[in-house]
């Protein structure tokens, strides 16, 4: 099954709603690369506020696609992590530290309206 | 030979009690005697003898329930555990030498006596320290579990911003829950600030640092901000002499300025009202 993307205005809106298995994570990746490509977006909200749970390469791809995005001109809010997740995240060493995140959609919204200047 | 003891000991009891009393009284060591009222050893050691008594007549119920009290009471009272050991062993050595000096016994049995006064004290020694042990285990636990709701408190001060002060050494154990209370409080009171207070935690080492900047990351990815005050001048200086690097964060010396900052980075500022 694959994730979803959603265009609104200028921005894409991705909410995954079950754990990701790493097939489907690949295909993620190809899926909203190939929409900013099409979209022309400039920002991507990706709430993952139903996932308790992520491994490393789940991990390590949400980082790729993160930077990819950001190489195609699109910047990338990470919205509704759980504190458990945020936990697992920094025992793996995966900071994401230049990565904008923010509690839930509305909120991640709001950010990238401010970031893209509007 | 039970009942010869217990025979003995009943038509020399008050004998018996009044040696025995003296052998610990004039010990000295025991300064708990000293400041106990007199009545209340003299009754609890009366209730001990008694204990004693009943456990060579009859070990049915009465028996138990006695124990127990007797156990909860000595404990309750804070007698030393030390004290009332001593008790016991001084209570086989009265009755053995008051049973060689009336002669009761065979110089040549002496031995299989003092045996079987061994035995039968085994269980009462054995009552009164688990009852102890227990008791020092809840307390322990209690009072762990005090420090635990104690140890990081998320307080909530305005819209949106939140408070962690930490007082005192801050370990593994205690870093974890920081940490998670620090995620669900943020998550549940939609904080976009929390500043992490450490003017009361006595050393930043290495350790301490790790574990902080550890919080605040995670904070950044719930997405919030985390801010370090109350940075005090001896923190600051083992801070950059432990080569520590907390660039990425906001820090302030103060509370006050930290609130003042966190305010402003929500857009609000504090007034003051006029007239």
């Amino acid at each position: 099954m694959r994730i979803p993307i959603l265009k609104l205005n200028d921005c894409l809106l991705i909410s995954i709603q079950w754990e990701l298995d790493d097939q489907t994570a690949l295909e993620f990746q190809e899926d909203l690369l190939k929409r900013i490509h099409e979209t022309n977006a400039r920002g991507v909200v990706i709430d993952i506020t139903s996932i308790d749970f992520i491994d490393s390469f789940i991990a390590k791809v949400l980082g790729d696609v993160i930077n990819m995005s950001r190489l195609m001109g699109a910047k990338v809010v990470i919205t509704g992590i759980q504190p458990a997740v945020a936990i697992t995240l920094i025992e793996l060493g995966i900071r994401l530290d230049d990565v904008m995140t923010a509690l839930d959609l509305e909120k991640g919204l709001e950010k990238l309206q401010q970031e893209l200047g509007d | 030979m039970y009942n010869k003891i217990a025979g003995h000991i009943e038509e020399h009891r008050e004998e018996l009690e009044k040696i025995w009393k003296d052998r610990l009284i004039n010990d000295g060591e025991e300064r708990i005697i000293d400041v106990m009222p007199q009545h209340i050893f003299e009754s609890t050691s009366t209730d001990f003898f008694d204990i004693i008594l009943l456990n060579l007549k009859d070990k049915g119920r009465e028996y138990k329930v006695k124990l127990v009290n007797f156990s909860d009471k000595v404990v309750r009272l804070g007698w030393p555990v030390a004290l009332v050991m001593k008790g016991l062993r001084e209570f086989v050595h009265t009755v053995q030498e008051n049973l060689v000096q009336y002669g009761s016994i065979d110089k040549e049995r002496e031995g299989d006596y003092l045996e079987l006064l061994d035995k039968w004290m085994t269980p009462i020694s054995n009552e009164i320290v688990q009852t102890y042990a227990e008791t020092w285990e809840k307390t322990v636990s209690l009072q762990k579990m005090a420090l635990q709701e104690l140890s990081a408190p998320l307080i909530p001060v305005v819209d949106q911003i939140s408070v962690m002060p930490l007082v005192g050494t801050i370990d593994t154990e205690r870093a974890r829950l920081v940490m998670e209370n620090l995620l669900d409080g943020v998550v549940n009171h939609r904080s976009e600030v929390v500043l992490i207070d450490i003017t009361g935690v006595p050393v930043v080492d290495t350790m301490v640092a790790h574990h902080i900047i550890q919080a605040a990351e995670a904070v950044h990815l719930v997405g919030a901000k985390c801010m370090l005050v109350g940075i005090r001048p001896e923190i600051a200086q083992t801070i950059v002499n432990l080569g520590i690097d907390l660039d990425r964060f906001i820090t302030t010396s103060t509370m006050k300025k930290g609130v003042e900052l966190a305010l402003e980075m929500t857009g609000r500022k504090i007034v003051e009202l006029e007239g």
